[in-house]
C-alpha cells in the first residue's frame, strides 16, 4: 500500500468511530450534567443518578429485566448447546432443518414476530409477564448460542473423538468429558451475549410484558418518548456500565479458550 | 434404524421453535382475513377488507416509506461501511483486532441508548447546534430532527456494524493469491479492486444488505423517537394498531405484507449469493 491511501484510510476509519461512539459519549457526559437541559454545561453533579435510586417504578423494571435475562440466558445456553451438539450426530438433512429452524425467529422482523406472538400467547391464554417474556426472548437468544457453539465444535479434532470412541466411552461420556470441557467457554460467551440481548430487547417485549411486569428497555422508551432528561441519561450510563462489565467477563473467558487443539 | 434414533434426539428442538415461531405466524396469517367489531373484539368472519386497506393510498404510501428507508439503509451502510471493512481487512494483525473490537462493541451498548445519543446530538438545544452557535456558523439552531433524513441516521447508524461484519468476513476469505496473480498481470490497484476484490465480495455485501433491511423495516423505536411520527413507517403503524388502535387483524395484515417483503429479499439474496452463504448469520 502506498503512503498516501494508508494515510487516508487511518484517516477515513478514525473519523468513522468518532462517529460510531459520538451519540454514546454525548449520553454519558450529559449524565453528569447540573443543568437539566443540554443547551448548556453548568457544572457536575451526581444528582440525576441519586434520583434514579428513588425511583420505584425504573427499581423494579430492572427486576424484572434481569429475572427474565437470567432465566433467558440459562435457557438459551441449554437449549442452543443441546441443538449444537445434537447436530453432530443427525443426518445431514436433519442437520439442515434444525438450521432453518434457528434462522426462522432471525429472518422474521422483531414487529411482526412480536404481534404474532402476542395473538399466540392470548389465545392460549397464557397470562403476559415473566414467563411470555423469556419465551419470547429465548427465542432470538437460541440461535446465537447454537451458531457460536457449533462453530466451536467445527474446530474440534475428530481424532479426540475417535480416540474417545476407541477407549470405550459410551457417546454421553464422550459429550459430558470431552465435548462440553471443550465448548464451554464458549457457552459462556455466548450466554452472556443472550444475556446482553434479552437486557436489551425493544420490540418483542413491548407486546410481551405483563401489566406489572414491564421491563426496563420499555419503560426506558417510554421516557424518551417525552424527550431528552438526564434522568434518563444516567440510567442510560449505568446500564451501559453492566453491559461493560458483562463484555469483561465474556472476554476473559474467550481468553482462556486454548486457542489450539493437541 | 440408527439414523432414525438419532434424528429423534432433534425432534424436540424442531418441535420447540416450531411451536413459538410457526404457529403464532400461522396465526397472524388467519387473523389477518378476520374481522373486528367496534370494541376491537376478534370476530370469526372472512375477510380480505384488510387487505384492501393495506393496498389503499394512505397505507400504500406508509408501505412505500419502510421499503424506502430499508433499502436507503442498505444503501448508506453499504457506502459508508464497505471502506471500513476493507480497511479493517488489511490492517496488520493488532490493530486488525483493535478495529474489529471497536465495530462489534456496539452490539453490547444498549440500542435505545445509542438512538438517545442522536437526539442529544440533533436536537434543537443539542450538542452540534450548540457547537455550531459557539462557533458562529448559526445565529439560529438548526432544525434537524423529526425528519426522515433523522430516522435514516438512526437506522443506518443502528445497523451498520451488521454490514460491515458481513463485508469483512467475506473480504477477508479472498484468496490474496488471485490479487498477486492481478498484480502479476499488470493490473494497478483499482483495476484489481474493481474488477477482482469488488465481484468476489459482492456475497458479502448482499449478506449485509440483507441482514441490514429486515431488521430497518421494523424498528418502529428508532423512527418513534428520532422521526418523531412525522413519516410513518410499518413498524410505527403496526404498533399503533395493535397498542393503542386494537385493530388486530389490520396489524396482522400489515405483518404478513412485511413478511412477504423479506422473502422477496431474501430469495434475491440467495441468488445474488448462490453457494457461497456463509456470511449471513455467522
Amino acid at each position: 500500500m502506498t503512503r498516501k491511501t494508508s494515510r487516508f484510510s487511518s484517516f477515513y476509519l478514525s473519523l468513522f468511530f468518532v462517529i460510531l461512539y459520538l451519540p454514546v459519549l454525548s449520553v454519558i457526559l450529559y449524565s453528569f450534567n447540573a443543568s437539566p437541559s443540554t443547551a448548556q454545561w453548568t457544572g457536575f453533579t451526581l444528582d440525576w443518578y441519586r434520583v434514579l435510586f428513588q425511583d420505584r417504578v425504573i427499581v423494579e423494571a430492572f427486576r424484572v429485566s434481569m429475572q427474565v435475562a437470567l432465566v433467558t440466558a440459562v435457557l438459551s445456553a441449554i437449549l442452543g448447546t443441546a441443538s449444537a451438539v445434537i447436530s453432530m450426530w443427525v443426518t445431514e438433512r436433519m442437520k439442515k432443518a434444525i438450521q432453518g429452524m434457528m434462522i426462522l425467529p432471525l429472518l422474521v422482523p422483531e414487529v411482526a414476530l412480536g404481534i404474532a406472538l402476542l395473538i399466540f400467547f392470548n389465545a392460549l391464554r397464557l397470562p403476559f409477564g415473566h414467563v411470555t417474556l423469556v419465551l419470547s426472548h429465548s427465542l432470538f437468544c437460541v440461535p446465537y448460542v447454537y451458531v457460536m457453539v457449533q462453530l466451536r465444535l467445527k474446530e474440534i479434532d475428530r481424532s479426540i473423538l475417535e480416540s474417545a470412541r476407541d477407549l470405550g466411552a459410551t457417546t454421553w461420556q464422550m459429550i459430558r468429558t470431552v465435548i462440553l470441557p471443550l465448548v464451554t467457554p464458549s457457552i459462556i460467551t455466548a450466554s452472556l451475549l443472550a444475556l446482553a440481548m434479552s437486557l436489551d430487547d425493544v420490540i418483542i417485549s413491548t407486546y410481551m410484558s405483563g401489566p406489572r411486569t414491564t421491563t426496563l428497555p420499555v419503560h426506558i422508551f417510554s421516557m424518551m418518548r417525552v424527550g431528552v432528561t438526564p434522568k434518563v441519561n444516567a440510567l442510560c450510563t449505568l446500564i451501559l456500565l453492566g453491559m461493560f462489565f458483562v463484555v469483561g467477563l465474556s472476554q476473559l473467558f474467550n481468553k482462556k479458550q486454548p486457542k489450539e487443539e493437541i | 434404524m440408527q439414523t432414525l434414533k438419532r434424528n429423534i434426539l432433534a425432534v424436540p428442538i424442531l418441535v420447540w421453535i416450531g411451536l413459538l415461531v410457526g404457529i403464532p405466524l400461522i396465526f397472524v396469517f388467519v387473523l389477518s382475513f378476520l374481522s373486528r367489531d367496534s370494541l376491537g373484539t376478534i370476530v370469526f368472519q372472512f375477510t380480505l377488507q384488510n387487505y384492501q386497506r393495506v393496498f389503499s393510498p394512505i397505507y400504500l404510501r406508509v408501505f412505500l416509506n419502510s421499503l424506502l428507508l430499508a433499502f436507503l439503509t442498505g444503501l448508506v451502510t453499504m457506502i459508508v461501511g464497505y471502506p471500513v471493512a476493507y480497511i479493517t481487512a488489511n490492517l496488520s494483525t493488532k490493530k486488525r483486532a483493535l478495529s474489529i473490537g471497536l465495530i462489534m462493541l456496539p452490539f453490547w451498548i444498549s440500542s435505545l441508548l445509542r438512538t438517545y445519543g442522536w437526539m442529544i446530538l440533533l436536537g434543537n438545544s443539542g450538542i452540534v447546534n450548540n457547537v455550531f452557535l459557539g462557533l458562529g456558523l448559526i445565529d439560529r439552531p438548526l432544525s434537524m430532527m423529526y425528519k426522515f433524513g433523522t430516522t435514516l441516521i438512526g437506522t443506518a447508524y443502528m445497523l451498520i456494524p451488521f454490514m460491515i461484519v458481513a463485508i469483512f468476513n467475506s473480504v477477508d476469505k479472498l484468496d490474496r493469491s488471485l490479487l498477486e496473480a492481478s498484480y502479476d498481470l499488470g493490473a494497478n490497484k483499482r483495476q484489481t479492486f474493481f474488477n477482482i476484490t469488488l465481484p468476489l465480495t459482492i456475497p458479502g455485501v448482499a449478506g449485509g444488505f440483507t441482514l441490514v433491511f429486515i431488521p430497518a423495516l421494523g424498528m418502529f423505536y428508532v423512527s418513534d423517537l428520532l422521526g418523531g411520527g412525522n413519516t410513518i413507517f410499518l413498524g410505527n403503524l403496526i404498533n399503533t394498531q395493535v397498542t393503542r388502535g386494537r385493530n388486530r387483524p389490520l396489524a396482522a395484515a400489515f405483518s404478513v405484507a412485511m413478511i412477504l417483503v423479506v422473502l422477496v429479499v431474501i430469495s434475491v439474496y440467495s441468488r445474488v449469493a448462490k453457494d457461497d452463504r456463509e456470511g449471513l448469520f455467522l
